[in-house]
């Protein structure tokens, strides 16, 4: 489908047919906004559509959080990692399970569960999910759930019976295309992405009609500049210190032949929508394959920000973090949108802690890059970025590309998982500070030739990862991150990879999950100050997420360890050189968990 | 030197035992193989294996085949990889000529280590 056309004509018209339709769509943009309002629900992934994790319940805070106990559990029945959260909206609660993705409805009242989905998926998708069967989560608006299933399949069910109301195919799950991310209800559009970098799938995002399911639009991340619903003159991007426009076929030009066509640049992240602006944001993934000697160029637009019209789909801007990828430094974590002040200037922020290990504060209403620095100082693949160019300035002993295929390159600082990966970040409109669950592992990198084959993995390396040498020996950390200046304020260690969503509160609070299992509540302003420490039946990938019923106030968290984190640990085990570095990290978590998938509810006594 | 070719010759020995007249796999120092369990080792790598099964084949989120090599028979393991375990995760390989063309060699150099021949999961070319 062709929805870009290059004359000043065509954006005209779309851009009546926007104004006209508007009245209408301030309508269903109104009952999500209504059910967020409503302090008492956690009506999206993130709480909000800032992506902010910050719950305004202060019932639980500081001074008796210590007693919290556990209200009620529920088990999914699956025995997967578990990452994102339920949604609760009015007293119902929605839950959801990775593969074979079952739906729950239950009624906060009698913990009983009033309806049950489970779509039927072919089982050929479990071992085309790159780093396990995760699903992080449902979207809710207007009486209707959305699931998006691991085979593609966006569904939306009635929120009263679980009945199907339309269902839509995304992708192509024999070509790899299959999804992980949770959707997103924007306006009057579900915002949904694609998973496969692994397997070469080309990335794009998509937004379909939350009335009937049909596409509305589909932006490429890589390829022609119509298909990435781009406009060479008014798509901006960050150039020589200043916004300029991208120009002609820009994607197009740093790919060697078709290589873009099996690019990569997918799109499984969390995205966030500001309605003043009317942009929604997120980023990209890593270009296919690993092996950077295989694909020339600086594969735009993978590993980049994007800015969307959510109305049209087209790109206000772009910024490209890591031109030319060559340690899988997907961009595709969370854009948290806050009002901050960066260097002495109030300004409408995006903040983005990106696998890279570096954090970059941009100006969300036109693109400028602000602040970027890193937010681990282990890391070492680049020294910085030049502000100017907004390149980072790599350094060579670290350059996969450099040393080659075939060769492995050791101590590559952050590893491939990211400083962070996909587990949410929250923010804190009262410590206008960002609270960050992080890894704190390096790698060794080998890449290699492969080929491309339809519906085959598509990688082209060798990895393996272990804890950042000369430091804690733990393999994460949580901490406090003021992205107007660039700096940590605070870092606490962790013995294992923080692979949670973050969730803070107004009773002072900041609280995450921890690989062997613990919900920790911490002092937000204080972040070493552990008030609250819990033990739940598995590991924790899952966010952090709080409610209140008939007066009540909870803190829930899934547990069910899994995802990269879970495997991510065991990766390239070197039993002879590597002593007791990721070996030993391993065998520890063993000895802490095992898998299963349930949701623990925490709450005052009475 | 010498030592280390009486190595090699023992190996070579063991790996004879395992199949009737050719031996399945040569290896000297334990990282130096021939060419077919080279191309072994290029489709382990070439299908990712190493995600489920890790870059040492010890087990991760698959298990480990340094284990199932000694149970499975070669029949056992060519259907595993061509049909695929969907269940519980396992891919099918049989649309991947990479890896159908090369079963014998993937057999080969799995079964040098879990055969504890081949020490270490990257091997190089021996000396011709």
């Amino acid at each position: 489908m062709r929805r870009v056309t290059r004359s000043s004509g065509g954006v005209v018209r779309r851009l009546g047919i926007a104004l006209l339709a508007l009245p209408a769509l301030a309508f269903a943009n109104a009952d999500v906004e209504k059910n967020i309002a409503n302090a008492k629900n956690w009506a999206m992934q993130a709480g909000d559509m800032f992506n902010q994790r910050y719950s305004r319940l202060n019932q639980i805070n500081t001074g008796n959080v210590g007693k919290m106990q556990v209200a009620w559990t529920f088990s999914t029945g699956v025995l997967r990692g578990h990452e994102g959260s339920p949604l609760v909206i009015d007293g119902m609660m929605y839950l959801h399970s990775p593969f074979p993705n079952k739906v729950f409805a239950i009624d906060l009242d009698t913990q009983k569960i009033v309806w049950k989905y489970e779509p039927r998926q072919d089982p050929a998708v479990i071992p085309q999910m790159c780093c396990d069967t995760v699903n992080r989560g449902l979207a809710y608006a207007e009486g209707k759930v959305v699931l998006q299933q691991a085979d593609s399949t966006l569904i939306a069910l009635d929120a009263k019976t679980g009945k199907l109301l339309w269902s839509t195919k995304n992708g192509d799950p024999k070509l790899g295309a299959v999804n992980t991310n949770a959707p997103h209800i924007f306006k009057d559009k579900v915002i949904t992405g694609i998973s496969g970098g692994e397997w070469g799938v080309r990335g794009f995002i998509a937004a379909y009609n939350l009335s009937d399911g049909k596409l509305a639009w589909k932006g490429y991340s890589v390829g022609p500049d119509a298909e990435m619903l781009m406009d060479p003159g008014k798509t901006m991007t960050w150039t020589n210190g200043a916004m300029a426009p991208v120009g002609k076929d820009s994607s197009l030009k740093t790919w060697k032949g078709d290589q873009w066509k099996t690019g990569g640049g997918t799109t499984w992240g969390w995205y966030s929508y500001d309605k003043a602006l009317n942009l929604m944001y997120y980023g990209t993934g890593n270009p296919s394959t690993w092996n950077p000697a295989q694909r020339p160029g600086d594969n735009k637009w993978s590993m980049t920000i994007f800015a969307r019209d959510v109305d049209t789909g087209m790109a206000k801007w772009v910024y490209q973090m890591t031109p030319y990828d060559e340690w899988d430094f997907d961009g595709i974590n969370e854009m948290i949108l806050a009002d901050i002040t960066v260097k002495g200037k109030p300004t409408k922020a995006l903040v983005h802690f990106d696998r890279n290990g570096f954090a970059y504060t941009m100006d969300r209403v036109t693109g400028a890059l602000l602040v970027a620095e890193k937010y681990d100082p282990v890391v070492n693949w680049a020294t910085g970025i030049d502000m100017k160019t907004g390149r980072p300035m790599t350094v060579a002993k670290y350059s996969t590309a450099r040393n080659g295929p075939d060769v492995n390159t050791k101590g590559i600082c952050p590893a491939a998982l990211g400083t962070k990966d996909q587990q949410p970040a929250a923010f804190d409109p009262e410590t206008k500070l960002f609270y960050v669950p992080t890894n704190h592992v390096c790698m060794d990198y080998e890449p290699f030739a492969v080929e491309y084959t339809a519906g085959q993995p598509y990688v082209g390396a060798t990895l393996s990862m272990y804890p950042a040498p000369n430091s804690h020996g733990g393999m994460g950390n949580y901490i406090t991150w003021d992205a107007g200046t660039g700096k940590i304020v605070q870092s606490k260690a962790e013995k294992f990879s923080v692979w949670s969503g973050a969730l803070n509160t107004a009773g002072g609070l900041s609280c995450y999950g921890t690989l062997e299992g613990f919900l920790k509540c911490v002092d937000k302003k204080d972040i070493n100050k552990e008030l609250f420490k819990f033990k739940t039946p598995s590991g924790i990938i899952g966010n952090v997420f709080s409610y209140e019923h008939k007066g009540k106030q909870y803190i829930g968290v899934f547990s069910g360890i899994g995802g990269w984190a879970g495997i991510g640990m065991a990766a390239g085990l070197e039993k002879d050189t590597d002593g007791l570095g990721a070996v030993g990290g391993y065998r520890e978590l063993n000895q802490y968990t095992e898998l299963g998938g349930s949701l623990t509810v925490f709450a005052l006594p009475n | 030197m010498i030592r280390k070719s009486m190595l090699a010759l023992l190996v070579c020995f063991a790996g004879a035992t395992a199949m009737a007249d050719e031996p399945l796999y040569k290896v000297v120092d334990g990282n130096k193989v021939d060419a077919n369990t080279l191309m072994g080792f290029r489709t382990w790598r070439q299908a990712a294996c190493d995600r489920c099964h890790g870059a040492n084949q010890e087990g991760m989120v698959g298990p480990s085949l340094i284990n199932s090599l000694k149970v499975l028979t070669k029949e056992q393991f060519v259907t595993a990889v061509r049909d695929g375990r969907l269940e519980k995760g396992m891919v099918s390989f049989a649309n991947s000529k990479a890896v159908m063309d090369n079963i014998d060699n993937l057999y080969a150099y799995l079964k040098g280590r879990s055969d504890g021949a081949i020490t270490s999961a990257k091997v190089v070319a021996m000396d011709p």
